[in-house]
Parts: C-alpha cells; sequence; structure tokens
C-alpha cells in the first residue's frame, strides 16, 4: 500500500510492528525483505513520489573545510531516495576492506566480506546486475577490477507496484520523522511532520532509520539531543569519521593496447591495488578509472610527450595516425581514511522549516589519502612499464604537489561513516547487526554503518547489507 | 621548460604525425638536452631499465633515449 499522506494512512488502521525511517535502496529493500517474511511494516518517507523544491530544503546544510557539494544537491529527498540519480556503477567492497590496517588508524570491521557474500544473488536481481567477474591480478601490485554499469534501478519506479500491491507494507508519503524519542532502552516513538505541520507521535516494536548517509547522523543526533541521550546512549562516535571518496583526474595514460582491457558495453577499465602493495607503501584502496581521452587531448599529450620521450611520442603518433585508439584519462577515486574529526554536527544557528538543525558538516582530505593518489598513480605507472602496456602522466598539480583543484568532480556523492559498525563503544555506533549499541529496538540501515569506505561505490553494498539486515530482522521480529 | 614547448602544439603533432623518422627529436641540442630535467643530464651509465619521473610521466630510463 502507498499513501500519499499521513491522514489517509491513520484512516487505513494498518497495525506496523516495525518502523523505516525512508524509503531509498536501504529502506525499500528491509521493507520488502520483512514484507515477504509476512512482518507488518510500515516506511515513512518524507518526500513524495516527485522531486520538488521544498523538499529538497530540507536537506540544505553548510560543509566547513574542504569544497564539497552543497548539502542538497549531493543527495535527492523523495520516494527512492537519491537512487533516484544515481550512476548505477556497482561493485561490493573487496575482501581487503573489511580488515584492519595496521597503518590505518579505525580501520576493520567486525564483519567480515563472507558475512555478506551469501546475499549477493538477491543483490543482482534487485539491482539487476550480471554476474562479477574475479578480479585479475595484472602484477603483484595492481589488480584489473570489474566495476558494473547497471542500470541503476531507480527504487522508487521499480518497486512502486509491488509496495502499492503488498498487504504487509505501508508506504507513507510525505511524513517526515523528525525526531525519535528514546528511555535508553527502547526507542519509544516517533515525531512525525506531515503538510506543513506537526502530525503527532508514532509507534511501532522496532524502528529501522534508513534516511541517507548524511541524514541518518542528523536525526540521531538531534534525537539524542532532545532525549538527554535517551535515543544513542553510547555517542561519542555518532556523526564522526565520516567518509566519502574523494575523486580527481590524476593524469594520463598511453596504452600499448588500449582493448585489452575493454570488456563492458561502457568501454571503461578500472584498476585497484592488491592488499600486499598497500602494505608496502601504506596507502588506502584506490580505483583508477581509464577514460578514453577525446582525439585533441590525444595530440596534448603526445605533444607533451614528445618533449620528454620523444620515441614514445613518435610510436604514439603513429598509432593516432593509424585511427588507433591510444590514450586515456585517469581518474583517480580513493579510500579515505577514517578519522573523527570528519563529522557531521548540527548548526547551533540554521534550523529546517520542521525546527530540525540543519547539518554542519566537517570534512578535510588527509596526508594519508594524499599519498594514497600519488602513490597510486605511480605504482599504476611502473606497473605499465613492468607489463610493457604502457606509460603514465601525472596531472600538473599532483606532480608539482600543489593544492587539489577546486573546478573539478572533487567526490563521488557517497555518504558513508556517522553511524559505524563496531564493538568499541567509544569509537562505533551500531553493532555487528546494526543495531544501535545499549538499544534493544532501534536499527540502522544504509552507508553511515561503513566502517571503512574502500574504493567502490556503496550501494552494491548498502543492498547486501540490507538483505542481510532485513534477514536478521525477519527471525528478531517473528519472535 | 623544454625546447618543444617553444613550438605550437598543432605544428608539434603535425609534425609527428608527418615525419615517419624522427631522429631529428631524438638528437636534442645539448643545451636543450641539460634543461629537458636531470635524468637526461646525468652522464654516468644508468640502469636503462630504472624508473623515473620526469615532467610528471612516470618513465623507463630508456625512453629517455
Ligand atoms: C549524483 C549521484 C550519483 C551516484 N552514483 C552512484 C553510483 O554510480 N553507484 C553507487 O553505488 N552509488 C551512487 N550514488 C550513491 C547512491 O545514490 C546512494 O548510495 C544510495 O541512494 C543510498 O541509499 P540509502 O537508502 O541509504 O539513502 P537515500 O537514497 O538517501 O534514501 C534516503 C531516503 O530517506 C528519506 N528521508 C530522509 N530523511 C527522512 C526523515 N527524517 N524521515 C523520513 N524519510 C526521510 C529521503 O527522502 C530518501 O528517500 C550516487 C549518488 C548521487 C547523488
Amino acid at each position: 500500500m502507498i499513501f500519499d499522506s499521513h491522514e489517509a494512512y491513520l484512516a487505513a488502521n494498518f497495525k506496523p510492528k516495525v518502523c523505516i525511517l525512508g524509503s531509498g535502496p536501504a529502506g525499500t529493500t528491509i521493507a520488502r525483505k520483512l514484507g515477504a517474511a509476512g512482518i507488518p511494516v510500515v516506511v515513512l518517507e518524507a518526500g513524495s513520489r516527485e522531486f520538488s523544491d521544498e523538499s529538497q530544503d530540507f536537506y540544505r546544510g553548510t560543509t566547513v573545510g574542504d569544497f564539497y557539494f552543497d548539502l542538497d544537491i549531493t543527495r535527492l529527498r523523495y520516494m527512492g531516495g537519491s537512487s533516484n540519480h544515481w550512476a548505477g556503477w556497482c561493485r561490493v567492497l573487496d575482501k581487503q576492506d573489511f580488515e584492519p590496517k595496521a597503518w590505518a588508524p579505525d580501520t576493520g570491521w567486525p564483519i567480515r566480506r563472507t558475512d555478506i557474500e551469501p546475499y549477493l544473488p538477491e543483490v543482482h536481481d534487485i539491482l539487476e546486475l550480471p554476474d562479477f567477474r574475479p578480479d585479475v591480478p595484472i602484477s603483484d601490485d595492481i589488480r584489473w577490477v570489474q566495476l558494473i554499469k547497471s542500470p541503476a534501478v531507480r527504487f522508487g519506479e521499480k518497486f512502486a507496484d509491488e509496495l502499492d500491491k503488498s498487504r504487509n507494507i505501508a508506504v507513507v508519503l510525505n511524513t517526515y520523522a523528525t525526531e525519535l524519542a528514546g528511555d535508553g532502552k527502547r526507542v519509544t516513538g516517533a515525531k512525525l511532520w506531515s503538510n506543513g505541520q506537526d502530525a503527532g507521535a508514532f509507534s511501532a516494536d522496532y524502528f529501522i532509520v534508513c534516511t541517507g548517509g548524511l541524514e541518518n547522523s542528523r536525526l540521531l543526533l538531534w534525537s539524542n539531543q532532545r532525549s538527554n541521550g535517551g535515543v544513542v546512549p553510547n555517542a561519542t562516535a555518532l556523526g564522526s569519521y565520516w567518509m566519502e571518496h574523494p575523486t580527481f583526474e590524476g593524469g594520463n595514460a598511453i596504452l600499448a593496447d588500449y582493448g585489452e582491457f575493454e570488456v563492458d558495453a561502457v568501454n571503461e577499465a578500472f584498476f585497484s591495488p592488491t592488499l600486499a602493495a598497500m602494505e608496502r607503501l601504506r596507502i588506502m584502496n584506490f580505483g583508477i578509472r581509464l577514460i578514453e581521452t577525446p582525439y585533441a587531448g590525444v595530440k596534448h599529450v603526445i605533444a607533451d610527450l614528445a618533449c620528454t620521450a620523444p620515441d614514445m611520442a613518435e610510436w604514439v603518433a603513429y598509432r593516432l595516425s593509424q585511427n588507433l585508439r591510444c590514450a586515456a584519462q585517469l581518474y583517480v577515486a580513493w579510500e579515505q581514511a577514517p578519522l573523527a574529526s570528519n563529522r557531521i554536527e548540527l548548526s547551533k544557528t540554521d534550523v529546517d522549516h520542521a525546527g530540525v538543525p540543519r547539518i554542519e558538516m566537517h570534512w578535510k582530505k588527509s596526508e594519508l589519502e594524499r599519498r594514497t593518489l600519488v602513490e597510486g598513480l605511480k605504482l599504476f605507472g611502473t606497473t605499465l612499464i613492468e607489463k610493457n602496456l604502457g606509460r603514465v602522466r601525472l596531472m600538473d598539480w599532483i606532480a608539482n604537489s600543489e593544492d587539489y583543484p577546486t573546478d573539478e568532480e572533487t567526490a563521488g556523492h557517497h555518504h558513508m561513516g556517522g553511524t559505524r559498525m563496531g564493538t568499541d563503544i567509544t569509537r562505533s555506533v551500531v553493532d555487528a547487526n546494526c543495531k544501535v549499541h545499549g538499544m534493544d529496538n532501534l536499527y540502522v540501515g544504509g552507508s553511515s554503518v561503513f566502517c571503512t569506505s574502500g574504493q567502490a561505490n556503496p550501494t552494491t553494498t548498502i543492498t547486501a547489507l540490507a538483505c542481510r539486515l532485513g534477514d536478521h530482522l525477519s527471525k528478531v521480529v517473528a519472535v | 621548460m623544454c625546447f618543444f614547448k617553444k613550438m605550437s602544439r598543432r605544428t608539434l603533432v603535425q609534425a609527428l604525425i608527418a615525419l615517419p623518422a624522427l631522429s631529428l627529436f631524438r638528437k636534442l641540442p645539448e643545451a636543450d638536452a641539460a634543461r629537458a630535467g636531470p635524468s637526461r643530464a646525468d652522464p654516468s651509465p644508468a640502469d636503462p631499465n630504472e624508473i623515473v619521473e620526469v615532467n610528471g610521466w612516470i618513465l623507463k630510463r630508456s625512453d629517455l633515449a
């Protein structure tokens, strides 16, 4: 059932056991799992079926530190959430992403990749993915990895019919959960805002917060403040260890056989480091993406190369004259070191229309990350030489150790951390089952639970974790 | 700055494409060779497989020949 207003929902007299906040990939997946298990579940969605400026306005906020996107641009607040404009790149986090790294504090998850692997067949159905091929090592240092360009499922559109017909799932649109109330053991209810006014309180046996990788922290910080610590009793890490995938054009490559690494329809190839290389260089994970350089760009690369390595330039010029592709732009996205100082706070001055403080995000890239970018590109360049595959040129700002450019992509719109998973209650917010430490009936879904970000886009892992949480809750709630 | 940057890039690329044998580019005048970076000016015999970074390029020393 889908209700366009909270009033319409009330009239239906539906009795849910579980209340999910948010209908993005995480919330929708968990709801479908619970619905399939015969558990009555309500999904409260702040937005409506379509985009609206009024709804987006609730997402405005500020950033302190490095340049970042406007917070109302980098996500969408309506049914289906940010899946309404995601690009559809898919890959599960690597096995090594779950392991602690001696050279990077606060890394390591309380679960392993094998804990989510059983859910991958479901994830493939949901995201309409073909099977992933295994990584191919091209040297001891570099893996040729696969990111699948999926059809970019819009969760709101794809599942609207199924949700509407479901007897166990009620999706309630235009219903903003402004805060949760709790007594330090249980969430006792949610306060709602609908049609521009207070819409009373909502109760259910279980609450699952799936409001997105920025908003999960905001809602819990505000709820905790209002209930004097009654919602997240161990709140030291709440809002902290927030992460993105910084993304910049890192350079160019001249390739001996461009076609060798193109297997996907999108004609793009991706490379990442091996764990051994990360350990040796003490760097984080990264992904180098090869995108064919347009003709004019190739000429520039050749001209530049001719200044330094004329023989090579000659060879490339020859290939270009034969209409052969020979050059690529290298985009690098990398894993951020988890830092408590990268965090979401509540604004002290600015509130939204419902009176909830807006986000003040503190975000800065670290030295370790800069090293990851530089060493990563050099590693890739060295590998191409050793394997006789080509040559790499670093962008001037990287070779000359200048600041990050501010006129580029900057990051992936991937909002991770803030309610991270862990066993240490001073460094994490949820346990291995995504349950808030110390609370009996409060869970979190989405990438805010990520302990580390790896290099892969997050939604495949978000969906796998949501399937796992859905299964877990089905058992817990059925008892 | 290297010698070739004085030419327009367009001219250079056209020259590169037109000329099948670019011996011209291989024999830099000594002064320009010295300006092309420390690795080029180094007179000591060096491992041709050594990885060097010149003008942002990650290269094998032998690439600089
Ligand atoms: C431009 C862009 C491109 C992207 N490309 C990729 C990509 O290629 N690959 C990839 O893996 N990821 C990509 N992403 C990220 C991807 O969109 C997110 O990872 C994913 O949507 C997160 O799902 P979620 O369910 O956790 O949160 P969201 O999708 O943010 O959904 C949260 C939902 O909660 C609702 N909500 C918020 N607050 C409340 C509240 N208080 N009460 C009730 N409801 C609330 C919102 O309206 C929204 O519907 C991209 C994102 C952007 C912006």
